[in-house]
């Protein structure tokens, strides 16, 4: 420390050397002569200006200064080696203080003195994450991938299980829909209707299953409808709303014309009524009523019907039927017979339809298999004697006829359906009557303009005026019959 | 039992068309594809990394719901740019994600 001491006067001698001042000669070179100079310090700044006078007079306090530190360290010497060291720093700063102090402060623009000038603005900044050697910064993406993959694990299972009910459903139902069909399986992609015997994936919650070739039903769609397990955000869905549905198999069987007479006909639990009464085409149009209780045939109090008239309910409920119905209650979400079935209403944009929609003879099942979600592979065997009741509907609603009055009843209804359809429909039919009429003439006119012979053009002109005079006639003797009639 | 087979009045399997019943047709992997591309686009312009994760999820969820008649290419085509949106985004800015709380 005693070195750095005096290396600091040293240093500071260095700078007001002789050496240091052949340079500045270079500066003040013009007009000055050489031998003028005395060999001194601060021959350099006289006749210059006033500010090196300045500097001469601040440079002189460094010297005597420096020259007082050995004299000082001399004196310090015998202390130094006594005392602590901190004597030194201590004169040191006092030095520094006292050297900045002397010195003109005009010399040092923007300068402070301030005691520890660096020590309480120094800012730590902190060393990004990323260059960080640690994965902990990182927690959100692995938070991230781990949710990806938890859902990728879901996928594999809840598909597993969907596809393994779906089996199990087909193995116990196998010898029945084989002995009642000569189709089972058909994924419509061959040219010829060919018994594959497996289940049409549609998805992964979704199986279908096509069976045809039986008298009396064009054929059968059997759709195994499971709760989506394969999808996590449906698994937890679930599991905030554990009354949510349970997996269904939806039944349909398109019968031949001439197997079916004209009536609609539904039972099922009192919540699936009132939906369907809303929701499908030909319940809403033929049964008006609210669904009726089923206590008339012993039913449990769950379910309710809907009928067109009560023959077609006396008809259908026979004992048989109420024994299957009555015996899986649970299991029957609804059942729904109809010779007018066209699917869901249809909420067309730009008002109704035109044309009536097209209807089929059609028997719906819809069943709930048991579990509540949490189904087995086992409870699939429950579901066999749902298929036989199904099989035993086929063969009693081809043998079901009505009565003369109730046949009556039915063909009024059917009429007022379409005759309602026909008023509501009839301004829309009318315009598209008009406009069919106009895109007519439209065209006709093209072909003449385009027409480049100017005889045919005449003579397609002339044909053209004289069809339109005909349909004037025509009204005109339509007006006066109507007006003769009226008389 | 009488013999109710009938061999002879097989009826060829006729999918049913989507155009008949629309409402019947579950619209959630056509939603969550959209959703899965509009979240990729504004993590890549945007350059935000939580729109690109949440992008990959969306197509995940579609690839999940879909129909086995669906287009694969279309799924695939999802999946590449939810993945493309996650590694730009880390690579314009290596920091990681900081959660909104």
């Amino acid at each position: 420390m005693r070195s750095c001491l005096l290396l600091l006067p040293a240093l500071l001698l260095l700078l007001t050397l002789p050496d240091t001042r052949g340079r500045y000669n270079d500066d003040f070179d013009d007009g000055e002569d050489l031998a003028e100079f005395d060999d001194n310090d601060f021959a350099e700044f006289e006749d210059v200006n006033e500010d090196p006078t300045v500097e001469v007079e601040s440079e002189p306090p460094p010297k005597p200064a420096p020259s007082s530190i050995p004299v000082e360290d001399d004196e310090d010497e015998a202390t130094v080696e006594i005392e602590d060291g901190q004597d030194e720093f201590e004169d040191a700063d006092a030095q520094d203080q006292d050297m900045y102090s002397k010195y003109d402060k005009d010399e040092f623009e923007g300068y402070e003195k301030t005691n520890s000038p660096f020590k309480d603005t120094l800012i730590y900044q902190d060393v990004p994450a990323h260059l960080q050697n640690s994965w902990e910064s990182y927690y959100m993406e692995i938070l991230m991938v781990t949710g990806l993959l938890a859902y990728i694990m879901n996928y594999i299972i809840g598909k597993n299980k969907n596809s393994r009910l779906a089996q199990a459903w087909f193995n116990s139902h196998r010898e029945l829909l084989e002995s009642n069909f000569a189709l089972v399986g058909d994924d419509g992609t061959s040219k010829e209707a060919t018994s594959t015997g497996k289940l049409n994936q549609e998805n992964e919650h979704i199986y279908n299953l096509w069976c045809s070739g039986r008298v009396c039903c064009e054929g059968m769609l059997i759709q195994l409808k499971f709760l989506k397990r394969q999808d996590l955000l449906n698994v937890l869905a679930r599991m905030m709303r554990p009354t949510c549905d349970q997996v269904v198999g939806q039944i349909k069987v398109t019968l031949n014309d001439e197997d079916m007479d004209t009536f609609v006909f539904a039972v099922g639990s009192r919540k699936a009524m009132s939906r369907l009464q809303k929701e499908m085409q030909d319940l809403s149009e033929f049964c008006g009523d609210k669904p009726k209780s089923g206590a008339k045939y012993s039913l449990p109090d769950s379910l309710s019907i809907l009928s067109e008239m009560a023959e077609v309910s006396d008809g259908v409920m026979d004992s048989k039927m109420v024994h299957y119905i009555t015996n899986h209650a649970d299991k029957i979400e609804s059942i729904h017979f109809s010779d007018q079935f066209s699917g869901p209403k249809v909420m067309q944009e730009e008002g109704q339809p035109l044309k009536l929609p097209e209807t089929k003879k059609t028997l719906l099942f819809t069943f709930n298999v048991p579990g509540m979600g949490n189904t087995s592979p086992k409870d699939m065997d429950s579901l066999v004697p749902l298929m036989n009741m199904v099989i035993y509907s086929i063969d009693k609603v081809k043998k079901l006829r009505l009565n003369r009055e109730g046949k009556l009843k039915a063909d009024r209804n059917r009429a007022r359906v379409e005759e309602n359809f026909l008023k509501q429909t009839h301004a829309q039919r009318q315009e598209a009557a008009q406009t069919r009429r106009e895109e007519k003439k439209r065209a006709e006119k093209e072909r003449i303009m385009n027409e480049e012979d100017p005889e045919r053009q005449r003579r397609l002109e002339e044909a053209a005026q004289r069809r339109e005079q005909k349909k004037l006639e025509k009204k005109q003797m339509k007006m006066k019959q109507i007006k003769v009639k009226a008389m | 039992m009488t013999e109710c087979r009938c061999f002879g009045a097989v009826a060829h399997y006729k999918p049913p068309s989507t155009d008949s019943n629309p409402t019947l047709e579950d619209p959630t992997p056509d939603y969550m594809n959209l959703l899965g591309m509009i979240f990729s686009m504004c993590g890549l312009m945007l350059k935000l990394k939580w729109c690109a994760w949440i992008a990959v999820y969306c197509s995940f969820i579609s690839f999940a719901n879909s129909r086995s008649s669906e287009d694969t290419k279309q799924m695939m085509s999802s999946f590449m740019l939810s993945i493309s949106a996650v590694v730009m985004s880390y690579l314009q800015n290596p920091q990681p994600m900081s959660p909104p709380w």
